[in-house]
C-alpha cells in the first residue's frame, strides 16, 4: 500500500517507478510569470496576431455561413465520444447543436457545452440512448430539452439560467451539478449532487437539495424530494402518496411516513404540507413540530389554512438554508411553462 | 442575459448552509471586486493546475501563452461564475476548452515526435514520455501530467481541478498502468 500511498499523496515509501517518472518528467515543471493584469482582455502577442488572422478568416466564413444555416447561431458545442466510460472515452467527433436541432447518443456519449463557446455558463455530459433538443441558447435563458434518457449537468452561472424541459416537470438549475433522467413513458427521476434544483409542473413544486432526489410523473408533475439516506420503506410510501391512486392505500403510505420520519426528512414533510389536505395535512403537521418545532408566530391554524408566509418562516428553521434563496428564483418558473420534450 | 455578478448574489447565497468560505473563494471575491492583487494570488495558486491541464493536451511550446491566456480568458468572464468556491473546477474547463479551441483553430506548431533523432534537446526525454502520455485517454493524461509533471498529491489535484478525489484516484492508478504499458511497448527492442 505505501506505493499507493506515494502515488495518491506523496507519503509512504516511495515508489521507485513512480519516482523516476517524476524526475523524467520535472523539466516540463515550469509555470510562466502571470501577464500584465492592467491590460484586462488582451492576449499574449504571439497568440493575438493568430487571434486576428483567425478573426478575419472567422469573420468571412461566417457571414458565409450564416446566409446558408441561421439556425445555427448561438449553437452549442457538442462533442462525441466512444469508450467504455466517461474516464476511459475518447473524443470522436465535434459538432454544434443548433437551436431547434435534436440528437440521440444512441451507442455513444456526449459532452455539450451549455451556452455559445467563450460564453458557456456550465457543461451536461448524456449517457448513450439519450435524446435531446435546445430551444433556447441562452438569449432568454439557457434551455434544453430531455426526452428521454441521463443527463448530468454541472453549471457555474448564477441561478436560475439553465432550465431542462422534461415531459413531466421542468428543471430549474439554482447553481449546481445534478442528474436527470427520463425514462420511455415520461417519467424522470433527478438526483441533486451539490446546489438546488428546482422542480416543476404547472405550479406544483419541489425544491431539492444536494443529497436529495425527486421523482416525477407525466401528467402530475414532481413528486416530494426525499434525502436519499431515508429508509426504503419511507421512499416508498412517498411514492404511493405522490403517485398512486388515492383512498385507503395512500392514507397507509402517509402513516408509513410520519412513522419512519426523521429530523433531517423534514425536507419530505414540509413539501406534504401543500400535498395532503384536511386531516391528513393536520397529521403532517404534528409529525413535523415533533421532529423541527416551528418558529414563534407560525401557527397550527395558519398552516392548516395554507398561509404561505408561515411555511416559509418554518422552512428557515428546518437547517436547509434561508427561503429567501429559492424565492428570488422562483419567479423564473413564471414563463417556463411546462413543454412536452418530446413534441417530436 | 442577466448572468452578470452583482454584490447582492453574494450575499444572497450567503444564506445557502455551508461551510466558512475557503482562500481561493475569498480571493475570487477580492478580484471580483477589482482587487488584481488577489487575482495575481489566485495565479500563483492555480497555475500550476492550468499548466497540467494544457500539457495534456497541446504541444509544450504552446503553452505558456496559452495559461496566460487562460487567465485573461478568466479575469473577462470572472462575473459569471456564481459560486467562488467553484473557481477551480470552472478555471479547468476554461482550460480544457482553451485547449481545444487550440486545435480547432490549427495549431502553430506540431508536437515534437517521441522517436525524435538529432542532438540531444534539454527537454528531450521528457516530451518523449509527455507524448506517451498525450496518446491515453483524456482523465488520465491529465490527472498523470498533475502528479507526475506538476508534482500535485491527488487530493491537491482534487481540490484545485473540482474533481472528485475517488476519480482522481482512480484515474492515477489506471493511467499508471496504460502509462506502464506505453513505456514498456516503446522501449521494446
Amino acid at each position: 500500500m505505501s506505493g499507493d500511498d506515494y502515488l495518491w499523496d506523496g507519503t509512504g515509501a516511495p515508489d521507485p517507478e513512480v519516482r523516476e517518472l517524476e524526475e523524467r518528467l520535472r523539466p516540463l515543471r515550469r509555470v510562466p510569470p502571470p501577464p500584465d493584469w492592467s491590460k484586462g482582455g488582451t492576449r499574449p502577442p504571439r497568440l493575438r496576431l493568430a487571434a486576428l488572422a483567425a478573426a478575419a478568416v472567422l469573420a468571412l466564413a461566417l457571414g458565409a455561413s450564416l446566409l446558408r444555416r441561421p439556425e445555427a447561431r448561438g449553437g452549442w458545442d457538442l462533442r462525441w465520444l466512444e469508450g467504455a466510460s466517461w474516464s476511459e472515452s475518447r473524443v470522436v467527433r465535434e459538432d454544434t447543436l443548433a437551436v431547434g436541432q435534436w440528437i440521440e447518443t444512441r451507442a455513444a456519449r456526449a459532452r455539450l457545452s451549455v451556452g455559445p463557446r467563450d460564453d458557456e455558463i456550465g457543461e451536461v455530459q448524456l449517457e448513450p440512448k439519450t435524446r435531446i433538443g435546445l430551444v433556447d441558447p441562452g438569449q432568454k435563458r439557457h434551455r434544453l430539452s430531455l426526452s428521454r434518457g441521463v443527463m448530468h449537468a454541472t453549471i457555474w452561472a448564477p441561478p436560475g439560467n439553465f432550465v431542462v424541459d422534461t415531459p413531466s416537470a421542468v428543471a430549474v438549475d439554482m447553481g449546481c451539478r445534478y442528474t436527470l433522467e427520463v425514462d420511455e413513458h415520461g417519467a424522470g427521476l433527478l438526483r441533486v449532487e451539490a446546489g438546488w434544483v428546482g422542480f416543476e409542473h404547472r405550479g406544483l413544486q419541489s425544491l431539492v437539495p444536494a443529497g436529495a432526489l425527486c421523482a416525477t410523473r407525466r401528467g402530475v408533475g414532481p413528486g416530494t424530494p426525499s434525502f436519499e439516506t431515508a429508509s426504503p420503506a419511507f421512499g416508498a410510501a412517498l411514492e404511493a402518496i405522490d403517485f398512486g391512486p388515492a383512498g385507503a392505500a395512500r392514507r397507509e403510505a402517509l402513516e408509513r411516513v410520519l412513522a419512519e420520519a426523521r429530523e433531517r426528512d423534514a425536507l419530505s414533510l414540509w413539501h406534504l404540507l401543500t400535498r395532503v389536505e384536511g386531516d391528513d395535512r393536520a397529521r403532517v403537521f404534528d409529525r413535523l413540530q415533533a421532529l423541527v418545532p416551528p418558529p414563534a408566530g407560525v401557527t397550527r391554524d395558519g398552516i392548516l389554512r395554507g398561509e404561505r408566509a408561515m411555511r416559509e418562516r418554518w422552512w428557515d428553521a428546518l437547517g436547509l438554508g434561508s427561503s429567501e434563496f429559492w424565492r428570488m428564483w422562483t419567479g423564473a418558473w413564471s414563463d417556463t411553462t411546462p413543454g412536452p420534450a418530446d413534441a417530436r | 442575459m442577466g448572468l452578470g455578478y452583482t454584490p447582492a448574489m453574494d450575499q444572497l447565497l450567503s444564506l445557502v448552509p455551508g461551510a466558512t468560505p475557503s482562500l481561493p473563494a475569498e480571493l475570487v471575491r477580492a478580484a471580483r471586486a477589482g482587487d488584481r492583487a488577489a487575482y495575481g494570488r489566485l495565479y500563483e495558486r492555480f497555475a500550476p493546475m492550468v499548466h497540467g491541464v494544457l500539457l495534456a493536451r497541446v504541444p509544450r511550446a504552446d503553452v505558456d501563452d496559452l495559461v496566460q491566456d487562460v487567465f485573461l480568458q478568466a479575469m473577462r468572464r470572472l462575473g459569471s461564475l456564481r459560486d467562488p468556491e467553484a473557481f477551480g473546477g470552472w478555471l479547468a474547463a476554461i482550460a480544457r476548452n482553451r485547449a481545444r479551441d487550440h486545435w480547432r483553430r490549427g495549431a502553430e506548431t506540431a508536437p515534437l515526435p517521441a522517436d525524435v533523432t538529432g542532438p540531444p534537446h534539454p527537454e528531450g526525454d521528457a516530451l518523449a514520455v509527455l507524448a506517451l502520455v498525450q496518446r491515453l485517454p483524456e482523465a488520465y493524461r491529465e490527472t498523470l501530467v498533475l502528479r507526475l509533471v506538476e508534482g500535485m498529491t491527488g487530493p491537491e489535484i482534487a481540490e484545485r481541478t473540482g474533481l472528485k478525489p475517488g476519480s482522481v484516484r482512480v484515474n492515477l492508478h489506471r493511467g499508471l498502468q496504460l502509462l506502464r504499458d506505453a513505456l514498456a511497448g516503446n522501449e521494446r527492442p
